[in-house]
C-alpha cells in the first residue's frame, strides 16, 4: 500500500521528498512540466515558468474548467474550418450526391470505355472542391490544429482519449457522413461531462451505429427493418465494398416486381434485386459485443455469450434516419421479447426504453467503473495502471456518479501520478510526438491536413483504426525500430524548416549563436525544458563540432533534441 | 558477410546501468551478448496473420457437408464454382491460384483448428495466438520471439525476426532482438546527400546509445544494425523474379520485401505480416463482395511470392492464421458473427501437401461448438509446434509453447 497523500499538499511539490526520502524533490518547475506532459499536448516555449507562475494546481483546476478558458484565438482560427459548422444532413446529401456521379461516370465507362469515364470522375472531383473529401481533410487539419494551439488543452486530450474508446473508423463508407459529426458532438460535447451520457450518445450516433452494424440488426422474423416500406428512405447500393444498401426494399423477403411498365432500367433493377437479397433479417452481434467489451464492462467484465445476444436483441430498432444521418428507433424491427442480460431481466412488450435502461445499467455496473477508470489511468499515469490510482478514480466516479472531470482531478490528485517512477515513464504516442513538436518549437500549423498526414506516417492515421479498440497508448503500441526512425527523419525536417504543412521560426526560439555549448543550453531549455542529460549534451555537441554555419547548427541541435530519446517520453 | 555485434553490446551495457526497467529487456539484451555465431539454418518461416477471424468456411469450403448448404443460403458459394480439393473441401474460387500448389503437393490445410480458449473477442483471441499462451493474458513475449530465445542458435543478426507493418507485432514482442519495418525502402535516415545521411545516423545512434532506456534502447539499437546490413546488402534492388506480379496492395508489398530480404541472405528466420478485413459482419458475399475481394488478394499475393521464390521456396514455409472462426449459419444481415474453428493454410517448404489435416468434425449442429460454430479439433499450437519442428528444426518446444502438453504429431513435414 503506497503512502497516500493529501491533495493540498501537491501543491507545494514537497510530495516526493515524503514519498522517497532518497529522490530528489520533484522541483515546481519539475511539477509544472510533468502537468504539461500528461494533461496537454507538452509545453510551448516558456510554458513551465507560466504554470509555474500560475501555481501547478491552479493551472490544473483551470484546465479542468473550475474557471473558464477563454481563447478567442482558437474560435478564430476554427472559422476557416467549414466541416465544424456543417450539418450531418448536408454531408448525407453530399455523399449520396457524389455516389450517384460515380454510378453515372460508371455508366460513361460502359458505354464509351474506361478513359473517357475516369475523365469524368476527375472533372467531378475537381468540381467538387467543397465536397465530402474537402470538409474531412479539413476535420484532420482542424484536430491538428486544435491539440497545438488550444488553451484548453485538457478537452483535446480527453477528446483523444473518447476518439479512441469509442472509436469508429471514419472511411467505413457512409461513416464518412456521419463522422464529423459523432467527433465534433457526440464526443466533444461530452469529452467532460458524466460517462454516462458520452455512452448513450454513442449508442445513439449514427457513426457507430452504422461502423458496428447495429443499424442493420433487426428482430429475427421480422424482415424488414421496421416493416415499414420504403417510406422514403434511399435505397443505394454501396460502391465497390459489397456494402450495399442498409434498407430494404417494400416486403420482407420479396423482391421489387420486374413486370411490364416498370419504369427501372436493368441495372437498377438489379441493384434492386441485390439490396433486397442482402436486407436485414435478423440479429447483428457486432455492436453488442464491443459495447461491453470495449466501452463499458472490459473483456473480464462477467458477461456471456447469452448476455450477448441479449443485449443485441434489445437494441433491435436501434438505427439511422438515411435521409439526414440521425437516430431512428423503428419499433417494427425491435424485439418485444422478454431478455435477461447480467442477471437483470427485462421484460417483454417494451421498446427503445429498455435500451435506455440497459444503457445506464452499463454506465454504472462496478466493472464498467473498474475498466474505464484503469484505462484512464493509463493514459495519465503509466502504462500498467497503479492500483491506488484506479482505487482514487473509482471512489471518484462513485461519489459523483460518473463525472469524468472529478475523475480526472482524483487521478490526478492521486500520489501516484506525481511519483518519481512515473514521471516522464510514458512513450509519446505519434499523435502526442508531431504535436508536442510543434509546440516545443512554437511551429505554426497552416489550415492543410499535411501534419495529420505526417501523424499517420508515424504510425497514427486520424480517425483511420479499423478495428473498434482504438489506438492504444501503451508503449509496445508505438516503440519499434522503424517507428524511431520514422521519428528522427521528422525531428529533422521539422527543425530544418522542412516540414510542409507548419511555419517553424527558430529565431523565436534560440538565438543564433557560434557558442555551441550555450546554443546547446537554449535548446535543452526551449525544447525539452531543460531536461537534456549529459551524454545527450555531449553527443549533440560533437556532433556540431564540424557545423561551420551557426544556422545550421541550431536546426541541428534542434532536430536531435526533438529527435533523441528524452523527446519520446512525457 | 561480417555481421557486427556493437549494437546489442551497447544495449546490453545500457539495460544494465538501468536496472529496475522491465526485466524482459535485460533479458533482451543479455541474450544477444550470449549469442555466439553459429550458421543461419536458410530457413524462413513467414507468419501470415489474417485479423479480424476469417471464415474459415468460405477459405476452404466444406462442400461435402450438407449443413454448410443449408445454413448459408445466402453467402454460399456456388458449387460450380468451387475448386475441388478432394472428397469434402473445396478451395474458394477466389483462391484459384493456389490450387496449382495443392496440385503439387506444397500447400496443405488444416481445418477445424483453432484455440482452447472460448473467448469471441478478437483482442483477447489474437492476444492468446500470439502469446501462444490460451487464457494466460499476463505472458510478457510471443512465441515466436521465444522460438528465437530458446529453440535454436542462429547467427546475430538483427533480421533474424521482421515484422512487415507499423508496429511490432506481439508473435514477435520479448527479449530476441525483432525488427518492425513498414517499408523498406524507406528504413533509415533520410538526407539529401549520402554524407548528411550518414552523419545524421552516426549521431542518432549515439544519441539513443547515450540516454535511451528500455524498449526504446533495444529498437533503436537493432534499428542502426539493420541499416548498415541495408546499406551493404540493398534487397530493395532486387526485382520480383519469375514474372511475378504481387499486385499494388499493402499485403503484396510486404511479401514483396519479404522476398527480397530473403534473396539477400540476410539471415531472416521468421517474418511476419498481418492483413485485416476479415470481419464479415455484414454482407459477406460469396464469390464477389468484401470476402472475395480480401480472398483474391490473399490468394494472388501468396502464388506472386511463391513464383518469385521458385526453388527457394523449398527453404520457406508460409503459415496462415486467423484468432478464430464465423459462426456456421449466416447472421440476419447476410455476414457471420464471432465463432470458433478455422482453417489454416501453410505452403512451401518440405510440407507434404495436397491434403486436409485435422479431423473434420462436421457441421451438424449438434457437433457445433456450443450448438453455433465449427467445433476446434485441432489446437492451433500443434500446427505452430509442427512447423516449428519440421522447418525450422526445434527439438524442444516447452518454453515456446509453456503448458501444451503437445499433440500427436500430425506428419505435415518431412
Amino acid at each position: 500500500m503506497p503512502i497516500r497523500l493529501p491533495a493540498p499538499l501537491l501543491a507545494l511539490s514537497f510530495l516526493t521528498a515524503a514519498t522517497a526520502s532518497a529522490q530528489m524533490p520533484m522541483t515546481a518547475a519539475d511539477s509544472a512540466r510533468h502537468v504539461l506532459e500528461r494533461l496537454s499536448y507538452g509545453g510551448t516555449p516558456g510554458e513551465v515558468e507560466n504554470v509555474t507562475r500560475t501555481g501547478v494546481m491552479k493551472w490544473i483546476d483551470q484546465q479542468l474548467g473550475y474557471s473558464d478558458v477563454h481563447d478567442p484565438a482558437l474560435e478564430d482560427t476554427e472559422r476557416y474550418y467549414d466541416v465544424l459548422r456543417t450539418p450531418v444532413a448536408d454531408m448525407v446529401a453530399m455523399q449520396n450526391d457524389q455516389q450517384l456521379k460515380q454510378q453515372k461516370a460508371q455508366a460513361v465507362a460502359d458505354s464509351t470505355g474506361r478513359e473517357a469515364a475516369l475523365a469524368a470522375i476527375r472533372q467531378e472531383q475537381q468540381a467538387s472542391k467543397k465536397g465530402l473529401q474537402f470538409l474531412l481533410a479539413g476535420l484532420n487539419a482542424v484536430t491538428v490544429v486544435r491539440a497545438a494551439e488550444s488553451q484548453r488543452q485538457l478537452d483535446e486530450i480527453m477528446v483523444d482519449f473518447w476518439t479512441n474508446h469509442f472509436n469508429v473508423y471514419e472511411n467505413k463508407s457512409q461513416d464518412r457522413s456521419y463522422f464529423a459529426d459523432y467527433l465534433e458532438r457526440t464526443i466533444r460535447g461530452n469529452a467532460l461531462g458524466k460517462f454516462e451520457d458520452l455512452l448513450i450518445a454513442t449508442a445513439r450516433s449514427p457513426a457507430m451505429l452504422f461502423y458496428l452494424d447495429n443499424a442493420q440488426s433487426v428482430a429475427a422474423g421480422t424482415g424488414v427493418a421496421g416493416g415499414r416500406g420504403r417510406g422514403g428512405m434511399v435505397v443505394r447500393p454501396g460502391l465497390g465494398r459489397g456494402r450495399a444498401a442498409l434498407f430494404p426494399p417494400p416486403r420482407a423477403g420479396t423482391y421489387p416486381p420486374l413486370g411490364a411498365g416498370d419504369p427501372m432500367d436493368s441495372a437498377s433493377a438489379e441493384r434492386a434485386r441485390k439490396a433486397a437479397a442482402n436486407a436485414p433479417r435478423g440479429l447483428n452481434e457486432n455492436y453488442a459485443r464491443e459495447l461491453m467489451e470495449l466501452h463499458t464492462l472490459g473483456v473480464d467484465g462477467g458477461y456471456t455469450q447469452q448476455d450477448v445476444i441479449n443485449v443485441a436483441r434489445i437494441l433491435t430498432g436501434w438505427t439511422i434516419d438515411r435521409k439526414n444521418g440521425s437516430f431512428l428507433f423503428r419499433p417494427g424491427a425491435h424485439d418485444q421479447g422478454e431478455k435477461v442480460v447480467l442477471g437483470e431481466v427485462f421484460p417483454a412488450g417494451h421498446g427503445e426504453d429498455e435500451g435506455i435502461r440497459l444503457l445506464k445499467m452499463l454506465a454504472t455496473n462496478p466493472a464498467t467503473i473498474h475498466h474505464v477508470s484503469s484505462q484512464l489511468c493509463e493514459r495519465f499515469v503509466a502504462d500498467a495502471a497503479p492500483d491506488g490510482c484506479i482505487d482514487d478514480a473509482v471512489h471518484a466516479w462513485e461519489r459523483t456518479g460518473g463525472d469524468i472531470r472529478e475523475v480526472v482531478r482524483a487521478i490526478v490528485r492521486s500520489p501516484d501520478f506525481w511519483a518519481p517512477a512515473n514521471v516522464d515513464s510514458k512513450v509519446k504516442t505519434p499523435l502526442e510526438f508531431v504535436i508536442s513538436a510543434m509546440r516545443a518549437v512554437d511551429g505554426v500549423p497552416d489550415s492543410t491536413p499535411r501534419m495529420a498526414q505526417q501523424v499517420g506516417r508515424l504510425g497514427e492515421p486520424l480517425f483511420q483504426k479499423q478495428t473498434p479498440d482504438g489506438y492504444g497508448e501503451r508503449q509496445e503500441d508505438w516503440v519499434n525500430s522503424g517507428a524511431l526512425l520514422a521519428r528522427m527523419n521528422f525531428a529533422v525536417a521539422l527543425a530544418s524548416g522542412r516540414m510542409p504543412g507548419v511555419t517553424v521560426d527558430l529565431d523565436k526560439l534560440v538565438p543564433l549563436t557560434e557558442d555551441h555549448v550555450s546554443l546547446v543550453s537554449e535548446v535543452s531549455d526551449a525544447v525539452l525544458g531543460g531536461a537534456m542529460t549529459k551524454q545527450t549534451r555531449e553527443t549533440i555537441l560533437k556532433e556540431l563540432a564540424d557545423v561551420p554555419n551557426a544556422r545550421a547548427a541550431r536546426a541541428l541541435a534542434v532536430g536531435f533534441a526533438i529527435g533523441g530519446p528524452e523527446f519520446q517520453r512525457q | 558477410m561480417p555481421i557486427t555485434r556493437r549494437a546489442f553490446v551497447a544495449a546490453g551495457g545500457l539495460a544494465l546501468v538501468s536496472l529496475g526497467a522491465d526485466p524482459v529487456f535485460l533479458d533482451r539484451a543479455a541474450y544477444a551478448l550470449r549469442a555466439a555465431g553459429p550458421v543461419a539454418s536458410g530457413k524462413t518461416l513467414v507468419c501470415l496473420f489474417q485479423r479480424g477471424a476469417v471464415d474459415g468456411l468460405s477459405m476452404i469450403v466444406p462442400a461435402g457437408d450438407s449443413w454448410y448448404w443449408q445454413d448459408r443460403q445466402r453467402i454460399a458459394l456456388q458449387k460450380n464454382q468451387l475448386v475441388p480439393l478432394d472428397d469434402m473441401f473445396a478451395l474458394n474460387p477466389r483462391l484459384a491460384a493456389l490450387k496449382p500448389l495443392w496440385d503439387q503437393r506444397s500447400l496443405a490445410i488444416v481445418h477445424a483448428v483453432g484455440s482452447p480458449s472460448t473467448t469471441r473477442s478478437h483482442f483477447d483471441a489474437q492476444d492468446y495466438m500470439e502469446s501462444g499462451t490460451p487464457d494466460v493474458k499476463n505472458t510478457p513475449d510471443g512465441w515466436a520471439n521465444r522460438f528465437c530465445t530458446n529453440a535454436a542458435e542462429h547467427v546475430n543478426t538483427p533480421f533474424r525476426a521482421v515484422a512487415f507493418g507499423p508496429q511490432l507485432p506481439r508473435t514477435l514482442a520479448g527479449s530476441a532482438p525483432a525488427l518492425a519495418i513498414d517499408d523498406l525502402r524507406t528504413f533509415g535516415m533520410r538526407a539529401a546527400q549520402a554524407q548528411g545521411e550518414q552523419k545524421l545516423t552516426r549521431a542518432f545512434e549515439e544519441l539513443y546509445q547515450g540516454a535511451a532506456t528500455g524498449l526504446v534502447a533495444t529498437s533503436s539499437a537493432e534499428s542502426f544494425e539493420a541499416i548498415k546490413m541495408l546499406k551493404t546488402a540493398n534487397p530493395s534492388a532486387v526485382a520480383p523474379a519469375n514474372g511475378a506480379d504481387y499486385g499494388k496492395g499493402k499485403l503484396g508489398q510486404s511479401l514483396q520485401q519479404i522476398a527480397q530480404l530473403i534473396k539477400a541472405d540476410l539471415g531472416v528466420e521468421i517474418a511476419f505480416v498481418d492483413v485485416g478485413g476479415w470481419d464479415t459482419h455484414v454482407n459477406q458475399g460469396a464469390d464477389q463482395g468484401q470476402l472475395a475481394t480480401r480472398l483474391d488478394e490473399l490468394g494472388n499475393t501468396l502464388a506472386a511470392f511463391t513464383t518469385d521464390l521458385g526453388p527457394r521456396m523449398r527453404d520457406v514455409v508460409v503459415v496462415t492464421m486467423s484468432e478464430f472462426g464465423r459462426t456456421v449459419k449466416e447472421n440476419g444481415t447476410g455476414g457471420t458473427d464471432h465463432g470458433h474453428g478455422t482453417a489454416m493454410m501453410i505452403l512451401g517448404g518440405d510440407v507434404k501437401g495436397g491434403k486436409v489435416y485435422g479431423k473434420w468434425p462436421g457441421l451438424a449442429p449438434d457437433a457445433r461448438y456450443e450448438g453455433r460454430d465449427l467445433a476446434v479439433t485441432t489446437d492451433f499450437r500443434a500446427v505452430f509446434g509442427e512447423v516449428l519442428h519440421g522447418h525450422l528444426g526445434a527439438a524442444d518446444l516447452s518454453r515456446v509453447f509453456p503448458g501444451f502438453t503437445g499433440a500427436p504429431p500430425m506428419g505435415m513435414f518431412g
